[in-house]
């Protein structure tokens, strides 16, 4: 399973054509506004969002992370995979 | 310790690119390195890209020394040459065009990927 | 877990300097080891020592070295990259003349080498972009 960052919105159509089903995605800094229309589970980190305003706003399946989540995500993924 | 480099931004427009081939290049040095361009990164592999008046690198003559570099899998995402209008024949060296599915295949199989 | 970090930003020009500061600071609260902090493209301006940002903002140079004078972390600039962009130790300013150096304490530069190294001894490699 590889995890996969998304930093800025315009990487993501960068990253979902190379997704595989049991792929994980975070959303970090300008990527967290991905969060608000991405359509599937995605972690986003929470500094990011709470400082974007976007608390409130998030659906669901959109799991708030600390740094420390996020170090874990990396861990019990394979790989990890960065767009930007 | 399969290395797959992702080069997803264009030349000349900043020095990423170039920097992200000198990575290439140097990780072949050390290990069975990969190459896949996605995005923009496409359209590094543009034939008859002429720098001269830029004064950046030459990217057409950077990639051909590649495979020297034992660097033999090089492939990229259909789907984003035909974003820009392009098919394998215009480009610069030879390559292997994936399906998106595939290239995510090809991400899956590597041990670690570096991004550029 | 052994993580290579890899920043590609410019401190406060994109947050993605900041944001490898704080996964490799959790990585370290966590136990994990960092093999190396390898600074490429404009994150070698992490390691100008001429920075001053605003005394109310978040000195990320300095949080940089804290890790490497807290916590050993190696801390490594791309000597292209530092180059290009004018960053360099007292080696590199008599090689090349300049009339000073201005890297800042606890970074060193060194070649791509070090990248390929740290992920290939790494167990997962972070890359932050700019």
């Amino acid at each position: 399973m590889t995890l996969h960052t998304i930093n800025k919105t315009s990487a993501l159509a960068l990253c979902e054509p190379h997704l595989c089903p049991e792929d994980g995605i975070v959303l970090l800094e300008d990527g967290v506004y991905l969060a608000l229309t991405l359509g599937k589970p995605a972690a986003a980190v929470r500094s990011d969002v709470e400082a974007r305003g976007l608390t409130d706003r998030l659906p669901a399946d959109i799991r708030l992370i600390s740094y420390d989540d996020f170090v874990s995500l990396a861990c019990e993924a394979d790989k990890v995979c960065s767009w930007f | 310790m399969k290395l797959l480099f992702i080069q997803s931004k264009p030349p000349h427009g900043s020095v990423n690119a170039q920097e992200g081939l000198d990575a290439v290049l140097m990780g072949s040095a050390f290990s069975d390195c990969s190459l896949l361009f996605t995005g923009e990164g496409v359209l590094q592999l543009i034939k008859s890209q002429d720098p001269a008046d830029l004064g950046t690198k030459d990217f057409a003559k950077a990639f051909g020394a590649l495979r020297d570099y034992g660097v033999t899998n090089i492939c990229v995402d259909a789907a984003s040459l035909e974003r820009y209008q392009l098919s394998v024949k215009d480009l610069a060296i030879e390559v292997e065009a994936l399906a998106s599915a595939e290239a995510a295949r090809l991400i899956a199989s590597h041990d670690k990927v570096l991004n550029f | 877990m052994k993580f290579a970090i890899v920043v590609h930003g410019a401190p406060y020009s994109s947050e993605g300097c900041l944001s490898a500061l704080r996964f490799t600071e959790a990585a370290l609260a966590g136990g994990h080891e960092i093999v190396r902090v390898f600074f490429y493209h404009d994150g070698v301006y992490a390691a100008n020592a001429l920075a001053e940002p605003p005394q109310d903002e978040v000195d990320i140079v300095a949080g940089w070295q804290r890790l490497h004078t807290e916590q050993d972390v190696e801390l490594i600039a791309c000597i292209a990259s530092c180059l290009r962009r004018g960053i360099i130790d007292q080696t590199e300013a008599e090689r090349y003349e300049k009339p000073a150096n201005n890297i800042a304490a606890g970074f060193l530069i060194s070649g791509l080498g070090q990248l390929i190294d740290a992920a290939i001894n790494a167990d997962r490699i972070m890359t932050f972009g700019a």
